[in-house]
């Protein structure tokens, strides 16, 4: 991959170049270079499978170009990349391309400057979001992950007693239906950034390795996950693989229940899927531009219970998703969105900042005046997301959370948690959960898939039957009915991103759960 | 100083298609243990543009260039391996050598694969079992090429049309009323070409043109903001968006209509009364609209292999069409003898091409016939599993990554029913007009769809209309209820599902006639009528 030093050398001579074209005004250049390895694993043991099915990677390398031109119709903004060349021609093509496609914006204002309550206060390099180890891995260690993951799953498969006795001999336990699927991701990234604005060139290399496992017992319709994160492959053992064969063979013999209202605990996974689905987009700035947020004009108003908060953190050190720098050359941080049930701000990039400071309607929008409230709404969050995770130069920037962090105020554990619930059910792992009427109205839908049991007076009783329950309801509703909140939380990763949510277990009351697919018990 | 520099554009491919297809198919033979191989390389220009609120947003003209190898290799036991990656202008001085380093790369990768699956057998003496060798269905090796069909060529759209484009489509969208609180308008058009060559000698050259407009809009009223969006597109020129297209089952109206029609419906929908739904089922007459997405989730997903074999139990989910090889659904009737469902590269759509990306020829696949499972979409090495034909469903949407089984034109066949007498039949019912967001079931056994527009049907006429409504029931029963099937079929392009890891959005067609069934109505808030806050 290209190297830091490389990366910095293109960005100050591309900086150089573009500032001295004299049509240009401002001028920022930001480089990377960035590696997905990826192994898909699919085993089963009723059906001829590959185990690792897919050892596979994608790269590229190159730079992107914003600028703002002089032009006779005025100042015009614009964005071009061009892909694996660093060299002054490479620069040349991507100024051009961004001057043949610059528009008159007339909501810009200008690009990003170190003008926002956000200051760089440390030493950015300190984050250790780095592995040389795994920024070094070979074909031979992409493949071993997957096989890593594949035999700590298969290890505990064929050791479980249960499924022993279940099979009758040990040659039968194939004819239960065994399945492991799921992937190792490992993400390389490299970049570099300058501007008129800050042009001391800044660089950031982070690594992370995320593994996420399902496994499942499909005679018994059972199922469970487990799943991993780190910025450092010593970390990474495959044990997600056998996490999720042992929550799958517990899951055996599951329940159904029928359609009601019930008080809950959402685990990790299904507070990470709801929040991200259908929560996060209405505390993006961009989306209250849209009018597609159901938090407008609420800034400082209580929309949750007092016992939740929410903030995203990109520089804390030691978490997956910390970066040195936003890709807007900005320094990351801590931004509040909601505390102790009050609304805090709102994740936002430069473009959208200026955007609100200068909207007449500013204050309609948000609830407060802009700027009086500018550590709710800092650039903290502007970056270009590849597809699957990383950093990509030929995006431009945009609102991207990176630790989402929640925390209740009472340090429940999870036998209080259950206590308050009673009667009800532990919610482990959701599916396609998305705000079915549009994301101002904060309704959802989804249905439960797995690791999930129900709860009678205040003990996990049973398994819940995956695949049973569609639930209905609505993502306000649920932050404001909260019972109780662990304060242990646990790193859960979301599909196709490096976005990382601290999630705890959430305990809610009168949870809308409908009882579906009887008709499959004979299908 | 920067010198004169060369650009890459679809032409570029004609350098190189000799000596890649000689590099596939000869110099690997040089390879220890390869027993196939395969590359893709694409090309794409593309032009594009978005306006926001009447304003122009961003605009550009650009080229992608980028490839992907499969290799599959090994001694004992064979295994797969790939690579992609993400190609430039320099890079075509040296194309050779960056896709033989890359060759070597995936038959490293397979190698190694292959080695720890011997292993695997070995230690599991009882769950290695299943652990077989790689293979790959016989498909004729085609040597062809295939080029675009359209009228506007997308190269020669000058950038400043585009952009004019996006931002009338905004306007366009905002003179419908006032309480428009934001509009955004997209327009992009491009010509694509790919080559595919492989190791036992395909050697295909297809080229698409296709052009896409998108338009969203949110509306304020007594009720909360609604929100809005819809795509517009075909596989052709830039015409598509200035003049609109019908062919019968595709009905594209030009871009300003198909914007105004948006923020028509959007300020009517807007100000109706959320649906309250009744609690029991109903009847349901479903429009063409929302047909495109049931058809969708409900038919094409769970008939995809890789679903039904297992392979997407992370992620996309299974098919309940399928348990295992003994127990599955094929050959039995699970829907109403009245629907067909069909996937069909071969005819007009936003899935369509001859030859997909294994090099496998085009050709319709019968899902349901009559009511009755027939087959399912598959890739070479499902259908290897499975003992079927391979039917050209393996898709990628860009070369680096690796293909999936995927929906091509699927659809379910019309009817000969008039579509009006479907609703005028109705004494007490429900019109279902328009699709917005699903929530299908793990194996698409159950699903949740909203509409844009729910009517109340009463003694055949349509009679109130309400918002944030939809419609929910399990698979098998809503498909076996259905007693109507229209003459109206409509093909509508769907540009972004979601499938893989990393996540691939892809264009396929979808669509079906005016339809009757019986289903439970959703409405807003919580399934027991706990309002929102």
């Amino acid at each position: 991959m290209v190297s830091l030093t490389n990366l910095r050398r293109a960005v100050k001579n591309a900086l150089a170049f573009t500032s001295s074209q004299p049509d240009v005004s401002e001028v920022e250049v930001f480089a990377s270079a960035g590696r997905n390895l990826t192994v898909r694993l699919n085993y089963t043991s009723h059906i001829p499978s590959n185990g690792v099915e897919e050892p596979k990677s994608t790269e590229g390398y190159g730079l992107g170009i914003r600028a703002t031109f002089n032009t006779t119709n005025g100042v015009k903004t614009g964005f071009g990349s061009e892909p694996a060349d660093l060299s002054l021609n490479g620069v040349a093509r991507a100024l051009e391309k961004a001057r043949a496609g610059a528009v008159t914006d007339p909501k810009f204002v200008s690009l990003p400057k170190l003008d926002s309550p956000q200051r760089p206060t440390r030493d950015t390099t300190s984050l250790a979001n780095y592995d040389p180890a795994l920024m070094k891995i070979g074909n031979q260690g992409l493949v071993k992950t997957g096989w890593s993951m594949m035999e700590r799953g298969l290890e505990a498969f064929e050791s479980s007693k249960d499924l022993l006795s279940l099979a009758g001999y040990p040659e039968k336990i194939s004819e239960l239906g065994l399945i492991l699927g799921g992937d190792v991701v490992m993400l390389q990234d490299r970049m570099a950034i300058g501007s008129t604005h800050i042009p001391s060139i800044q660089t950031d290399q982070n690594t992370v390795v995320m593994s996420f496992a399902t496994a499942m017992i499909e005679t018994q319709s059972s199922k469970g996950s487990g799943w991993s994160v780190s910025s450092q492959l010593a970390d990474f053992s495959g044990e997600s693989a056998g996490e999720a064969a042992r929550n799958a063979i517990a899951s055996i013999n599951g329940e159904r229940i029928p359609t009601g209202e019930y008080n809950v605990i959402l685990g990790p996974q299904a507070v990470t899927e709801i929040l991200e689905w259908v929560l996060m987009p209405g505390l993006s700035m961009d989306m209250i531009f849209a009018g597609a947020s159901p938090f407008i004009g609420k800034l400082g108003r209580m929309v949750a219970s007092d016992n939740f908060n929410l903030y995203d953190n990109g520089s804390e050190p030691g978490m997956p998703s910390s970066k040195a720098i936003t890709d807007e050359a900005l320094p990351t941080g801590r931004t509040n969105l909601i505390q102790n049930g009050k609304l805090s701000g709102f994740l936002s990039d430069y473009y959208n900042y200026q955007r609100i400071l200068n909207d007449p309607t500013g204050s309609e929008k948000l609830g407060a005046d802009p700027r009086s409230v500018l550590e709710s709404i800092a650039p903290r969050n502007g970056f270009r997301p590849n597809n699957g995770g990383g950093r990509n130069f030929a995006g431009i920037p945009r609102p991207v959370p990176t630790n989402l962090i929640i925390e209740g105020n009472r340090a429940n554990n999870q036998e209080e948690l259950l206590q308050l619930v009673g009667n009800g059910v532990y919610i482990g792992r959701i599916w396609y959960t998305y705000p079915v009427n549009g994301t101002a109205s904060g309704d959802f839908s989804g249905t439960i898939i797995g690791d999930s049991y129900l709860i009678k007076d205040g003990k996990f009783a049973a398994p819940l039957k995956p695949n049973t329950i569609r639930m209905n309801d609505n993502v306000l509703r649920l932050i404001n009915n909260i019972l109780g909140i662990t304060s242990k939380h646990r790193a859960t990763v979301r599909w196709s991103s490096d976005q990382v949510t601290w999630a705890p277990q959430i305990a809610v009351s009168g949870y809308g759960l409908e009882e579906i697919s009887g008709y499959m018990e004979n299908a | 100083m920067p010198t004169q520099f060369s650009r890459v554009t679809v032409e570029s491919l004609d350098r190189f298609r000799a000596n890649l297809q000689s590099l596939v198919a000869e110099k690997t033979k040089s390879l220890p243990s390869l027993r196939y191989c395969d590359l893709r390389i694409q090309v794409r220009e593309q032009k594009s543009a978005v306006a926001e609120n009447g304003s122009d947003k961003a605009s550009s003209e650009d080229c992608t260039f980028d490839f992907g190898v499969r290799a599959i290799a090994g001694e004992r036991s064979s295994a797969s391996g790939y690579y992609g990656r993400v190609l430039g202008t320099t890079d075509l001085d040296q194309l050779e050598d960056v896709i033989w380093d890359s060759i070597k790369q995936a038959h490293n990768r397979a190698r190694a694969n292959a080695r720890h699956k011997s292993r695997a057998r070995n230690r599991f003496p009882i769950l290695g079992g299943s652990l077989n060798s790689s293979g790959l269905a016989e498909v004729p090796v085609c040597q062809d090429t295939v080029h675009a069909n359209y009228t506007s060529d997308p190269r020669q759209v000058p950038l400043s049309e585009i952009s004019r484009m996006a931002a009338d489509g905004c306007k366009s969208i905002q003179s419908q009323g006032n309480n428009i609180v934001y509009s955004a308008a997209s327009a992009s058009t491009f010509l694509l070409r790919e080559l595919y060559l492989s190791s036992d000698g395909a050697d295909i050259d297809q080229t698409f043109a296709q052009t896409e407009g998108f338009a969203i809009t949110i509306c304020s009223s007594e009720h909360g903001n609604f929100e809005l969006y819809d795509f517009t597109g075909h596989q052709k020129g830039w015409e598509i968006l200035t003049e609109g297209y019908d062919n019968g089952p595709i009905v594209l109206p030009n871009f300003m209509d198909f914007c105004e029609a948006l923020g028509s419906d959007a300020i009517e929908v807007a100000a109706a009364p959320p649906l309250k739904p009744p609690d029991k089922e109903v009847t349901v007459v479903t429009d063409p609209h929302f047909n495109t997405l049931l058809v969708h989730e409900v038919v094409g997903h769970p008939s995809e292999l890789d679903r039904a074999l297992k392979y997407e139990t992370g992620y996309a989910g299974r098919s309940w069409f399928l348990k295992n090889m003994q127990d599955n659904q094929l050959g039995k009737q699970i829907a109403s003898p009245l629907v067909t469902a069909y996937s069909d590269p071969t005819i007009e759509g936003y899935g369509s091409f001859s030859y997909d990306h294994e090099g496998t020829p085009a050709r319709r696949a019968y899902i349901l016939r009559n009511g009755v499972l027939e087959e399912f979409l598959n890739n070479r090495q499902t259908a290897a599993i499975m003992g079927s034909e391979p039917n050209g469903s393996a898709r990628s949407t860009e070369a680096q990554l690796v293909p999936l089984i995927r929906m091509t034109n699927t659809i379910f066949a019309p009817g000969n029913q008039d579509p009006q007498s479907i609703i005028s039949e109705v004494e007490d019912g429900y019109f279902i007009a328009g699709h917005r967001t699903p929530s299908i079931a793990e194996s698409r056994e159950n699903f949740r769809i909203t509409a844009v527009k729910v009517y109340e049907i009463k003694n055949g006429q349509l009679g109130r209309l309400y918002r944030d409504g939809g419609m929910t029931s399990d698979s098998r029963d809503y498909f076996m209820s259905i007693d109507a099937v229209g003459s109206d079929l409509r093909v509508n392009p769907i540009p972004n599902c979601g499938k893989g890891q990393p996540m691939q959005a892809k264009r396929m067609s979808n669509g079906g006639p005016t339809m009757r069934g019986t289903a439970r109505l959703t409405g807003p808030g919580s399934l027991s009528g706990n309002q929102r806050i």
